[in-house]
């Protein structure tokens, strides 16, 4: 078997585990533990990468690559059949972008964090552990390997920001935790009804002895377990239960009779238990995103959180609420995403226009930012929801650009307030006199961010809105309303940054004048340049060249959408009679 | 007529020599109770001695018995289940438990062992007495497992109940020990009269005491449905007192207050896992297909009095100020947690329940050994004292940390693992049954969880967030520490290979 994701979710452990045992104050080489730990991380993500061969198809149950998988916990429970949680990673072209992302973001997080001096070795343990949690997130195949790692996350990121955090730290600290841990279990809820209803084919032919231990079964002999299993003639002792998710994406291996198969028939609210379900789970995951009307967080976390954490946050965190819609909501429940996808286009919308005027209404810089945030994130909600191969495609790289752009506006902003302690935007003008080239760095964060042709943003929204508007004739998902509105919130953004860009930059010099004795005006530290130079230029390079991402992530999707309307469509058809009773 | 005399006398000896003889055939199965009654007596008599070494030895030689029995039982070869008379079962369940039971005695001498306040005090009288009703106690959570015979029941509960007031009332010269020792008597005959009110009601409805039987149950449904009801409540009142589930909690919160920390995280444990098996024995007898159709009744009485606990548990912890205080609500929250578990009735729920009390033993003792070195060295009496303490001890924080967490309930501890299991059981049971109870059970579940995060977070929230002017570091002593790593390992370890465990419980029940 090959190693390459172990290794890449188990480097930063390796990492903190090196770092524990270094004596407290060598607070240097700490950070160059940390920071080896990284870029070995980044390195084995570029080599994935250039590894990870994009022609494959993949059709959201197979084609993954570079797929580990080893029983990790299994138990019987008497006349119930077998459990089994496997160790099950894999990647394909919706997390490959993921991964790259988070071994980019990671690196430039730990020189970001350099001047950390308050509990450096508390500081870099939690942050190594994130990105273990993290990276194990966008690989795990296996639903309660990535439930842990998604559990997992919360907690690091509890003590970064409540710890290193702004004045009103606790508080975000806390809320960011309540928030996300309420959705979180949401999801465990789903989970667990997923799990009892979802047999793994090729683990039961071995139960059954239809195969040895250990062998993998063909293809003719999953099908036939699958259609044995919806006989109803596989006994229930001899079923394995799993978490495995590609199995949960296959409609033939829910038991018959199981409240969340198809034709259970089980309705709460009047609406079909599996719509209940999918909704539990989207909410689970839009608070990640975050959607209005659950982001509420999300500005508190990011003006509270230190730089790097919030570089972090907004790069590769909120990007995880996104995979999981693509990577587990969809596929899994294809039908009510076709039947909820205008209300999910419609959050999106409203995200977007919302955190736009959000945005144009903030003085502080960092929550226009956050705000901004919320709005782009919409996108992604949008793309998804059309179910186009551009929209689809459009949302993976919004999340990967928005990771780029997004890593750099939290950076430019810890900049500005590094050197004032403030970032109000009515605190400062004309900074461009005095900085210039941070300035432009911060043109190249707001310009890259609202979209501009040449940069990773612009692709992103184009081929959103292009997914968007083409889905009423496509897929006959969303009104096409929706992608009208979603450009005014492009207007809108356009208008935020320039504003912010006009009020803080150009004109006079001038300062508010409390700040004058604390602050020390200068331009970037060398430092500051090694953290901005490489995401402008990958943003850029990204904008140019977009097929450098849009080759590895295109045969997935296709079949992604594909599996998700056809399974969808004959679900759908199932659930007509509950739904027009 | 000599004839007559003669054939009765015979018939007589004949039962009694069928009495003596299954007497003998059941006995082996006590020899674990009949230890620790050896051990309780050996204590007793070594505690009339004046020397100094004597008086030192006493813990040890306590230990001795437990783990002794600890041993026993988990090497214990023969598996068939043993009945002695109709009074006492020994099977899987009443051994696994046995060994939870060791287990908690174990752990609290280790704690008593590290309290100041106990080990000062106990230099001189009353030591022996200390460590012997922790075996006492012991051997009544035993007989509380095996017991199939509501006398049997009732006389286990006053064997642990009696020690437990004697334990709660060790620190007599203070004056919230008093209090709690008062509030707990009282409380507790009253409810134990209460029980065995209930009791006399179910022996004159069936003319039997043997609640395992069939029979039984079958006699009790055929009598007045009111009269059955109203008895059922005054025998279960007196369980959910043994378990503080709701509503009879209210001494949870003084007792935890008053007594003794090793003697509070006995009692978190303990006398909670052995009500929690009474109950599953009660419950158990509904598997009989003739009756199993009125078990909807006791699953909707059982479902409010899980959803009550689970409720008051949760919601009054969060207004807790001091760390007793919100273990207490805690405790009762997760007495809410194994009376729902209790209820997933067709799925195979013995197995998550006997691992969710493993789990909860650890998480406990864990935690209160933390609470007993904070309060005892730092005077740490409310939640605000943990203020900024948490980089001063690193490792006793990251400790605390982890025993809360798996309290909450949150991956990669075992807690996750206990509550995974539950809930998939009632989520099962619910697809096999359609029981609106419990689809409400696993949501007030799943969502109370969320409100445990609250109250659990406070304390590793004014451990770490929370900064203080000092930083000097705080000393554990060596043997403080490496009782909290042997609380948190098993945290971890089954979490991340949890069917080791339910492997072996599984072995035990077959």
């Amino acid at each position: 078997m090959n190693y390459t994701l172990s290794s890449l979710i188990f480097l930063p452990l390796l990492a903190a585990l090196v770092v524990l045992l270094l004596p407290t104050r060598m607070q240097q080489g700490i950070k160059a533990v940390t920071l080896g730990g990284t870029l070995l991380q980044l390195a084995v993500a570029v080599w994935l990468y250039l590894g990870f061969d994009g022609a494959s198809v993949a059709n959201g149950q197979t084609g993954y690559q570079f797929v580990e998988k080893l029983n990790w916990i299994g138990f019987s429970l008497g006349n119930l059949g077998r459990f089994q949680i496997e160790y099950f990673v894999g990647v394909d072209g919706v997390s490959i972008g993921m991964v790259l992302l988070t071994g980019i973001v990671g690196v430039i997080g730990v020189i970001s964090s350099w001047n950390i001096n308050k509990n450096v070795k508390g500081y870099f343990l939690l942050y190594l552990l994130l990105m273990t949690s993290v990276m194990g997130c966008f690989l795990a195949l296996d639903f309660f390997l990535f439930y842990l790692f998604f559990e997992f996350m919360l907690l690091p990121m509890y003590f970064l920001i409540g710890i290193w955090g702004g004045p009103k730290r606790e508080y975000a600290a806390l809320k960011f935790f309540i928030y996300t841990l309420i959705g979180s279990l949401f999801i465990l809820v789903v989970m667990i009804g997923l799990y009892t209803s979802v047999i793994d084919p090729e683990a039961t032919a071995q139960q059954m002895g239809l195969v040895g231990q250990n062998v993998p079964a063909s293809l003719d002999l999953i099908r036939q377990m699958q259609q044995m299993l919806q006989q109803g003639t596989i006994a229930e002792a001899d079923m394995v239960r799993t978490f495995s998710i590609p199995a949960m994406m296959e409609p033939a291996n829910f038991i018959p009779g199981s409240l969340l198969h198809v034709f259970s028939g089980v309705t709460l609210f009047d609406l079909p238990l599996r719509f209940v379900a999918f909704l539990l789970v989207l909410a689970g995951f839009l608070i990640k995103v975050p959607s209005v009307p659950v982001h509420t967080w999300l500005p508190d976390a990011h003006v509270e959180a230190p730089t790097p954490i919030s570089v972090l946050l907004a790069a590769i965190l909120l990007k995880v609420g996104g995979y999981g819609l693509i990577r587990i909501v969809y596929p899994v429940f294809p039908d009510a995403g076709a039947y909820f996808s205008t209300f999910v286009g419609g959050l999106g919308v409203l995200s977007i226009i919302y955190g736009a005027l959000c945005a144009l209404a903030m003085n502080d810089l960092k929550k226009l930012i956050a705000y901004s945030s919320v709005s782009h994130m919409g996108f992604v909600l949008l793309g998804l929801a059309s179910l186009t191969n551009e929209g689809v495609n459009g949302a993976i790289y919004m999340m990967f650009s928005h990771g780029l752009i997004s890593a750099m506006l939290f950076l430019v902003v810890g900049v500005i307030y590094d050197r004032a302690h403030d970032r109000m935007i009515l605190n400062f003008r004309g900074l461009a006199r005095r900085m210039p080239a941070y300035t432009a760095f911060v043109v190249v964060a707001f310009f890259a961010s609202l979209g501009l042709p040449g940069f990773s943003g612009f692709i992103a929204e184009l081929l959103v809105l292009l997914g968007s508007f083409s889905a009423p004739e496509a897929t006959g998902m969303l009104p096409r309303w929706m992608a009208v509105v979603a450009v005014i919130g492009l207007l809108l953004s356009a208008a935020y940054y320039l504003w912010a860009l006009q009020r803080m930059f150009f004109g006079k010099y001038w300062i508010f004048p409390e700040l004058r004795e604390k602050a020390i005006i200068s331009d970037l530290t060398k430092r500051e340049y090694l953290m901005l130079v490489p995401l402008a230029i990958l943003a850029l390079l990204f904008g140019i060249f977009p097929h450098l991402l849009l080759d590895k992530t295109g045969m997935s999707v296709t079949g992604f959408t594909e599996l998700v309307l056809r399974n969808g469509q004959e679900q759908l058809n199932i659930l007509q009679a509950i739904l027009h009773k | 007529m000599t004839y007559t005399l003669y054939r009765h006398v015979e018939e007589q000896a004949a039962y009694l020599t069928q009495a003596i003889d299954s007497i003998l055939a059941g006995a082996g199965s006590l020899l674990p109770e009949l230890l620790l009654a050896i051990f309780f007596l050996l204590l007793v008599t070594l505690d009339l001695f004046k020397s100094k070494t004597v008086k030192r030895l006493l813990p040890w030689v306590a230990l001795t018995g437990l783990f002794s029995v600890l041993v026993l039982l988990v090497l214990d070869r023969h598996v068939a289940e043993v009945q002695f008379l109709n009074l006492l079962r020994s099977d899987g369940i009443a051994r696994y438990a046995g060994i939870l039971f060791s287990l908690t005695g174990i752990f609290t001498i280790l704690l008593s062992l590290q309290n100041p306040k106990i080990e000062k005090r106990k230099q001189g009288e009353g030591r022996g007495e200390y460590y012997a009703l922790i075996l006492m106690l012991v051997l009544g959570l035993n007989l509380m497992a095996k017991s199939v015979n509501l006398l049997m029941v009732f006389l286990a509960i006053e064997v642990v109940s009696i020690a437990s007031y004697i334990l709660t009332l060790t620190l007599k010269e203070e004056k919230r020990a008093v209090e709690a020792g008062l509030k707990y008597v009282l409380y507790g005959t009253l409810s134990a009269g209460v029980m065995l009110y209930g009791m006399s009601f179910f022996y004159g409805l069936t003319g039997s005491l043997d609640y395992t039987l069939v029979s039984f149950w079958r006699s009790l449904l055929e009598a007045s449905p009111l009269m059955v009801t109203v008895a059922a409540i005054l025998v279960f009142a007196g369980f959910l007192f043994k378990i503080s589930a709701a509503p009879f909690h209210f001494w949870t919160p003084d007792v935890y207050q008053g007594a003794p920390m090793p003697i509070v995280a006995l009692f978190s444990t303990g006398p909670k896992m052995a009500g929690i098996i009474v109950i599953l024995r009660f419950v158990a007898a509904f598997a009989d297909p003739t009756i199993a159709n009125a078990f909807s009744d006791v699953q909707l009485f059982l479902g409010i009095a899980a959803l009550a606990t689970l409720a008051v548990g949760n919601f009054t912890a969060l207004w807790q100020r001091t760390p007793r205080r919100l273990m207490a609500f805690s405790s009762v929250s997760h007495a809410g947690f194994l009376l729902m578990a209790l209820l997933a009735f067709g799925s195979d729920y013995t197995v998550s329940v006997l691992f969710y009390m493993t789990v909860l033993l650890f998480m406990n003792f864990g935690m209160f050994l933390f609470l007993q070195m904070a309060e005892d060295n730092w005077q740490v009496r409310t939640l605000e004292d943990f203020q900024g303490m948490g980089p001063r001890m690193p490792f006793a924080g990251i400790m605390a940390l982890l025993y809360l967490l798996s309290l909450t309930g949150l991956p990669p501890l075992a807690g996750f693992m206990g509550k995974l299991l539950v809930f998939s059981n009632v989520w099962e049971a619910y697809t096999s049954t359609s029981q609106p109870m419990l689809l409400v059970l696993l949501v007030a579940g799943i969502l109370l969880t969320g409100a445990a995060l609250f109250y659990y977070i406070k304390i590793p929230y004014y451990l770490f967030l929370k900064r203080n002017q000092t930083n000097e570091n705080l000393v554990i002593s060596l043997s403080n520490k490496l009782l909290l790593v042997l609380f948190a390992l098993p945290l971890l370890v089954f979490f991340f290979k949890p069917d080791l465990l339910l492997h072996w419980i599984e072995k035990l029940l077959a």
